[in-house]
C-alpha cells in the first residue's frame, strides 16, 4: 500500500494544471484598468498573451484548478470521481504566492481559477472566494482574474466573488440538454443557466449603479463567458451555432468558447475519435462565431436545417459569399461599411481603414493591399473605381476552384476566353483536384 | 538638393524637421537622412543638425495641436523605427499635414490618407514598431536579482523601450525593475514609486545581473513545469506555436523549449549537459 506523502508545490502545480488544461478560455481581454499605484497590476483591454504552449494555444493566465477532487462523475471529464488519478488541492496562500510571483516576472496576465466540486458547490465556491479575497486585499493584486461560478452554489457567494473577479464563467458543457443528461448525470441545464442569469442581471444592475456613482465597485467588468464541448454528442454545427447565438442575445455573454472533444476517458457513451479531436470543426465554429460578433451575420444566414454543417474546404464567410453571388461585386469606393464587411478578405480593421481613407480621395488596388485587404480572396468580389483587378468571371465554380487552387496568392493573370474547338472535353481550368472530386464539389 | 542629417533619436529627427523647414529652401529641395544609416549622394549639399530638445518640443507640440494626438502617436512610433527612411518619411507627411494651405479637417485626417505613398510608408513603420513593442509586453521575462531588482534582457530591432515603459511602470509601481535592450545598448530603469527613464549607451554590470536571488531558480522551474503541463498532447501543433511565438524572441525567455531543463540537468560552461543519461538532454 502506498501512503500519500505531502506533495511539494511543483507536483501540485503539475497535477492541477494538467487537470485544468481542457478548459479553453484563456483570454485576458475585456477590461482596461490602470493600476492604483498601491498594489501590483493593471489590465489591458485587448488582452496580452504571454506565452504559447506546444499545442499553439496561448498562455495568458495562470490556469489552474483549486482542487481536482470532485464529487461529480461526468463522463467526458478527466477529474470525474470514478477515475483513479492523483488528487491534490492548493491552499489559498499557495495560489496567492504563485500568482504574485509569476505576475511579477511578467509570466502571466492574471489568474484563471476553476475547481472540482469538493464536498458541495457552496463549500467549493467559498474556497474560491477566500482565495480571491486574499489575493485582492492582502496581496493587493490588481491584475486580471477569471473565476468559475459553480452551479448550485449559494447566490450570495457568487455575487461577492463577482465583485472580486474580472470575468466569470459557467460552463454549458454540452450544447443540448439531452447531451448533458446523458454524459453529465449530476448536472442539469437549469442548474447551469441559473448562475449565468444571475451574473447577467447583476452586471446590468451594476451598470446602472456605475452610471450614478462612478466609483461604485465593479461587478464582473469583463463580462461572462462559457464553453461547449464539440464532438462528444451528435449535435450538428447549426444547432451549436444557434445555441451560441441565443447565448449572446439572451444572456449577453462576452464569449462562447468551443472545445474540440479530447478523449481522456474510456467510456461506452463517448464517441471514439480515431482521427484525433475534431480541430477543423472547432476552427470553423470559431470563424462563424467571429462572423456573429463582429460582422453582423446571423446563424440562420450561415447554416440552415437543410445545410446543417460547415464546408470543410471553405471558411464560412467565403461559403456564404459564394452562395450569394448576386450581391457581388461590391464597389469599394462607395459601398457602406457593413457591405464591405461581408466581402471575403476584408475584416473590421481594413473596412474601417477603407472608410476613413476614401474620404480623402478614391482608392486603387495597391492602396487596398496596403490597407490590409487580402486580395487573393477579395479580388473576386470587389470592383475599384468600377473595374475589376483582372477580368474575372463572377461564377461559383470558377471562384471556388481558384480560391482552393491559389492557396498563397491572387491569380496574376487568368484566361477567361479561348478558341473554341470541336474536339475537347470542355475543361477550361485544368484538372479538378482529387480532393474536390471526392468531396463531390 | 540639401540633405539634413541627424542622429537616429526622436528628438534628433524632430530637430532636423525643424531645421529643414526653417531653412526656407522649399520642401522639394530638402531631404532628411539619418547619420550612419545613409549613403552620400554626388550632387547634394550636406548639413548636420544637432539634437535640440527645444526645437524638437516645438515640432511635437505643433503636430499634436494641428494633426491631433492619434497622428502624433503614429509619427512618434514611426520615428522609433529602425528603417533609415523614417526621417524623410515623417518630413513628407508633416509637409502634407502642417503647411499653411491645409485645412484643419485635412490636417487631422492626413494620416488616414493611405493612398499616399509617404503616409502609407509612415503607417507601416509605425505599425511595425507598435507590433514589436506589443510583442515585448508579452515576452519580457524578469528575473529577480540578489538585490531584489527585477531584471530583463531583450534584443529589439526597433527602439521599443519608450513604448513599453508606461505599461510596466503602471503595472509594477512598487518594484525596482530594469529592462536592458542589447540591440541598442539602452536601459529602461524604474525605481519604486518613481517615474521611469531610459539610459542610453549603458550596459548593466554583468557581475550584478549574473546573481539571481535564492527563490528565483524555484520560480523558474515552477513556470517551466506549468508551461509543459498546460499543453494538450492530442492537439500538439508546434508550427502554430512558432507562428505566434517566433524563435527570435525565445532566446531571453525562461520557458524556452529549446533549452531543455527539468531542474535535474545542469549546464556546463561549454553548453554541454553533465548528465549524459538524462532523456531530456
Amino acid at each position: 500500500m502506498e501512503i500519500a506523502k505531502e506533495m511539494d508545490l511543483y507536483q501540485k502545480l503539475a497535477i492541477l494544471t494538467d487537470a485544468a488544461k481542457y478548459d479553453v478560455a484563456c483570454t485576458s481581454s475585456g477590461v482596461e484598468r490602470k493600476g492604483s499605484g498601491k498594489g501590483m497590476g493593471n489590465c489591458a483591454a485587448a488582452g496580452i498573451c504571454h506565452s504559447f504552449s506546444a499545442d499553439g494555444r496561448c498562455i495568458s493566465l495562470l490556469k489552474i484548478l483549486f482542487t481536482n477532487e470532485c464529487v461529480f462523475d461526468c463522463r467526458y471529464c478527466i477529474n470525474r470521481s470514478s477515475n483513479d488519478i492523483q488528487r491534490a488541492s492548493f491552499t489559498p496562500d499557495e495560489v496567492c504566492t504563485l500568482t504574485m510571483e509569476f505576475y511579477r516576472r511578467n509570466y502571466i496576465e492574471g489568474l484563471f481559477l476553476s475547481s472540482g466540486i469538493l464536498k458541495n458547490p457552496t463549500y467549493t465556491m467559498e474556497l474560491l472566494y477566500q482565495t480571491l479575497y486574499k489575493l485582492r486585499y492582502e496581496c493587493r493584486f490588481e491584475g486580471y482574474i477569471h473565476v468559475k461560478a459553480i452551479p448550485g452554489a449559494n447566490k450570495e457567494l457568487i455575487a461577492r466573488t463577482g465583485f472580486l473577479a474580472d470575468r466569470m464563467s459557467v460552463n454549458l458543457e454540452l450544447p443540448t440538454a439531452e447531451g448533458l443528461k446523458k454524459l453529465a448525470p449530476h448536472k442539469t441545464r437549469k442548474r447551469i443557466l441559473t448562475p449565468m442569469r444571475q451574473v447577467q442581471l447583476m452586471t446590468r444592475q451594476n451598470k446602472n449603479e456605475l452610471a450614478l456613482f462612478s466609483h461604485a465597485p465593479q461587478f464582473v467588468p469583463a463580462g461572462q463567458s462559457t464553453q461547449m464541448i464539440i464532438g462528444a454528442t451528435p449535435e450538428n454545427d447549426y444547432q451549436i451555432l444557434s445555441v451560441a447565438e441565443s447565448l449572446y442575445q439572451k444572456f449577453e455573454l462576452k464569449r462562447v468558447f468551443y472545445s474540440a472533444f479530447v478523449q481522456v476517458n474510456e467510456d461506452a457513451l463517448l464517441p471514439s475519435l480515431p482521427g484525433g479531436p475534431p480541430l477543423l470543426r472547432e476552427h470553423r465554429l470559431y470563424q462563424a462565431d467571429w462572423l456573429l460578433r463582429f460582422y453582423g451575420f446571423k446563424a440562420q444566414e450561415l447554416l440552415s436545417e437543410s445545410h446543417p454543417n460547415f464546408n470543410v474546404f471553405l471558411d464560412p464567410k467565403c461559403d456564404w459569399a459564394l452562395s450569394h453571388l448576386d450581391q457581388y461585386p461590391v464597389e469599394v469606393n462607395t459601398a457602406d461599411y457593413y457591405t464591405l464587411l461581408r466581402v471575403p478578405g476584408i475584416g473590421p480593421k481594413s473596412a474601417q481603414r477603407i472608410v476613413r481613407a476614401r474620404r480623402l480621395g478614391s482608392l486603387d488596388y495597391p492602396a487596398l493591399k496596403k490597407a490590409g485587404v487580402v486580395l487573393k480572396r477579395a479580388v473576386y468580389f470587389i470592383t475599384c473605381g468600377g473595374r475589376q483587378m483582372y477580368p474575372l468571371k463572377i461564377e461559383e465554380d470558377f471562384i471556388l476552384r481558384n480560391l482552393l487552387y491559389s492557396k498563397s496568392k491572387a491569380p496574376s493573370e487568368t484566361v477567361t476566353y479561348r478558341q473554341l474547338s470541336l474536339f475537347d472535353d470542355g475543361q477550361m481550368f485544368g484538372e479538378v483536384p482529387q480532393e474536390l472530386l471526392q468531396a463531390g464539389v | 538638393m540639401v540633405i539634413f542629417y541627424c542622429d537616429g533619436s526622436v528628438d534628433g529627427i524632430f530637430t532636423a524637421v525643424y531645421d529643414a523647414w526653417a531653412s526656407r529652401l522649399g520642401h522639394e529641395n530638402v531631404a532628411l537622412r539619418i547619420g550612419g544609416q545613409m549613403n552620400y549622394e554626388l550632387f547634394a549639399e550636406y548639413r548636420k543638425t544637432g539634437t535640440d530638445a527645444g526645437k524638437a518640443q516645438k515640432v511635437a507640440r505643433s503636430v499634436r495641436r494641428k494633426m491631433g494626438l492619434d497622428a502624433y502617436q503614429t509619427i512618434y512610433q514611426a520615428a522609433l523605427s529602425k528603417e533609415p527612411e523614417r526621417a524623410d518619411c515623417i518630413y513628407r507627411v508633416l509637409v502634407r499635414g502642417m503647411s499653411a494651405s491645409v485645412t484643419p479637417y485635412e490636417a487631422r485626417n492626413v494620416i488616414w490618407n493611405l493612398q499616399n505613398t509617404d503616409v502609407c510608408r509612415l503607417f507601416e513603420l509605425s505599425r511595425k514598431t507598435g507590433n514589436e513593442a506589443h510583442r515585448y509586453l508579452q515576452f519580457v521575462r524578469f528575473r529577480e536579482l540578489e538585490n531584489g531588482v527585477l531584471f530583463s534582457e531583450i534584443q529589439a530591432e526597433n527602439q521599443v523601450l519608450p513604448l513599453v515603459g508606461d505599461h510596466f511602470a503602471d503595472r509594477f509601481p512598487n518594484e525596482d525593475f530594469m529592462i536592458y535592450d542589447i540591440g541598442h545598448n539602452d536601459c529602461l530603469i524604474h525605481g519604486r514609486q518613481r517615474p521611469w527613464f531610459i539610459l542610453r549607451d549603458t550596459e548593466p554590470e554583468k557581475e550584478v545581473t549574473g546573481r539571481s536571488s535564492e527563490r528565483e531558480a524555484m520560480m523558474q522551474q515552477l513556470w517551466r513545469g506549468f508551461c509543459q503541463s498546460i499543453a494538450i498532447e492530442e492537439r500538439k501543433n508546434l508550427r502554430l506555436q512558432q507562428q505566434f511565438w517566433p524563435l527570435k524572441f525565445r532566446k531571453w525567455m525562461t520557458e524556452n523549449p529549446q533549452e531543455k531543463d527539468d531542474g535535474k540537468c545542469q549546464k556546463k560552461d561549454g553548453g554541454k549537459y553533465l548528465d549524459e543519461n538524462c532523456h531530456l538532454c
